[in-house]
């Protein structure tokens, strides 16, 4: 009962998130840049939210960073945050100077496998959000629900996508875009390409325990509803990439 | 001169330097174009989040091709320039070149946002890091500067 509460009020802060600039403003006076550096890793972390409103130019990138700065006593204590600020500046440049690496791979995959090895579909049940792994299907249901992800559970589920069932990026990248309501071409497509290792030296790749680490009760992390997952990283680089060499030291 | 804005979803809101830069108390429309909103994949929730800020904002609302539309739109408000929010986004940029090609005795301009960082040179884009390297100074300075 108390993790199905949870859900509904994670899920009432993040439908509250509606367009405009009152919103928007009363977002930008929520941020606590400290806080978001101590805990942004967590899904129940000090995130922020901001991402609909920069995405649609209703907030800028200059003036977040200027609020971030005159909540701090030095401008170190919002270094974390303003570092977030400047991967939408990066990839916003990357679009304007490269935009055809937007829907093209940037490198080759450094998965032991080539592009064409991928399936360039996403399996119905990963659509349906009945993949049968726990934890992946209610991250699916939050992006279903909430038009809105914490960027781990972002990076989890691109990679059980791209990794774990063997689809190329590009597909998945399609399905962010037509459900999130920050979705931006260059930011979801080359994060895409970063955990698929077409745009990075090596593919992206999490375990069950990282899950758990990094989320609170809500999600179930038991390891019999999330076999594929629970493994150590030596033994998901063997099943996930069996043609690379294995890693020493 | 009369000038008119075309705000597009990249760009929604008052405090955008594109109104700055033109004449006081210019129009300013947003195309609500299904065909550039369907190929860029904006799903319906998208689509509310949007509508509510244009709601907020209190502009024109024309529907269709955006393309098409901006020059009958700058042809009815009487202008010789019309202002454009820059974007990287290629459809918009196409619809910026056939727009210029339909009206070229209309100025079409884009206008920059604030920048978030200022920097000597175009930075390294190939890692994030190679650029932050670049650009953290002037990340965490007031205004960029």
């Amino acid at each position: 009962m108390t993790a199905l509460v949870g859900e509904a009020a994670a899920a009432d802060e993040t439908a509250s998130l509606k367009g405009g600039r009152m919103a928007a403003e009363k977002a930008l006076a929520a941020i606590d840049p400290i806080a978001y550096a101590a805990s942004r890793n967590h899904l129940d972390g000090a995130v922020t939210r901001l991402s609909p409103y920069l995405r649609h130019g209703i907030l800028s990138l200059d003036e977040v960073r200027n609020h971030a700065l005159a909540s701090v006593a030095d401008p170190r204590q919002a270094e974390k945050f303003i570092q977030e600020l400047a991967w939408r500046d990066y990839w916003q440049r990357i679009y304007l100077v490269h935009p055809d690496r937007i829907w093209n791979d940037v490198e080759s995959y450094k998965t032991g496998f080539e592009a064409s090895e991928y399936d360039s579909e996403l399996p119905a049940d990963a659509v349906d959000g009945r993949t049968g792994v726990a934890c992946i299907d209610q991250f699916i249901a939050m992006l279903y629900e909430t038009g809105y992800l914490h960027n781990h559970a972002r990076m989890y589920l691109a990679a059980y996508v791209v990794h774990w069932r063997r689809v190329r990026w590009q597909a998945g990248a399609v399905w962010f875009l037509e459900h999130l309501l920050d979705a931006d071409p260059a930011s979801n497509n080359l994060s895409w390409q970063w955990v698929a290792s077409t745009f990075s030296k090596k593919p992206y790749i999490f375990n069950l325990d990282n899950v758990a680490k990094y989320t609170g009760h809500d999600i179930n992390t038991r390891m019999a509803d999330n076999r594929v997952l629970a493994l150590s990283y030596e033994r998901l680089g063997e099943l996930l990439f069996p043609n690379l060499e294995p890693a020493h030291g | 001169m009369a000038d008119l804005i075309w705000l597009h979803e990249g760009a929604l809101r008052r405090t955008h330097p594109v109104f700055a830069a033109a004449a006081p108390g210019t129009a300013a429309i947003f195309v609500w174009d299904r065909a550039r909103f369907a190929a860029g994949h904006v799903g319906a929730r998208r689509q509310l989040f949007i509508a509510e800020t244009l709601a907020e904002l209190e502009i024109e609302i024309h529907e269709g091709d955006a393309a098409v539309l901006l020059p009958q739109l700058v042809a009815a408000h009487g202008a010789n320039r019309l202002l454009v929010p820059a974007s990287p986004d290629p459809a918009i940029i196409g619809q910026i070149a056939t727009i210029r090609q339909a009206m070229p005795q209309v100025a079409v301009e884009q206008v920059e946002d604030t920048a978030f960082v200022t920097l000597p040179r175009e930075p390294d884009l190939a890692r994030f890091f190679r650029y932050w390297n670049k650009a953290r100074k002037s990340a965490l300075r007031p205004h960029g500067v």
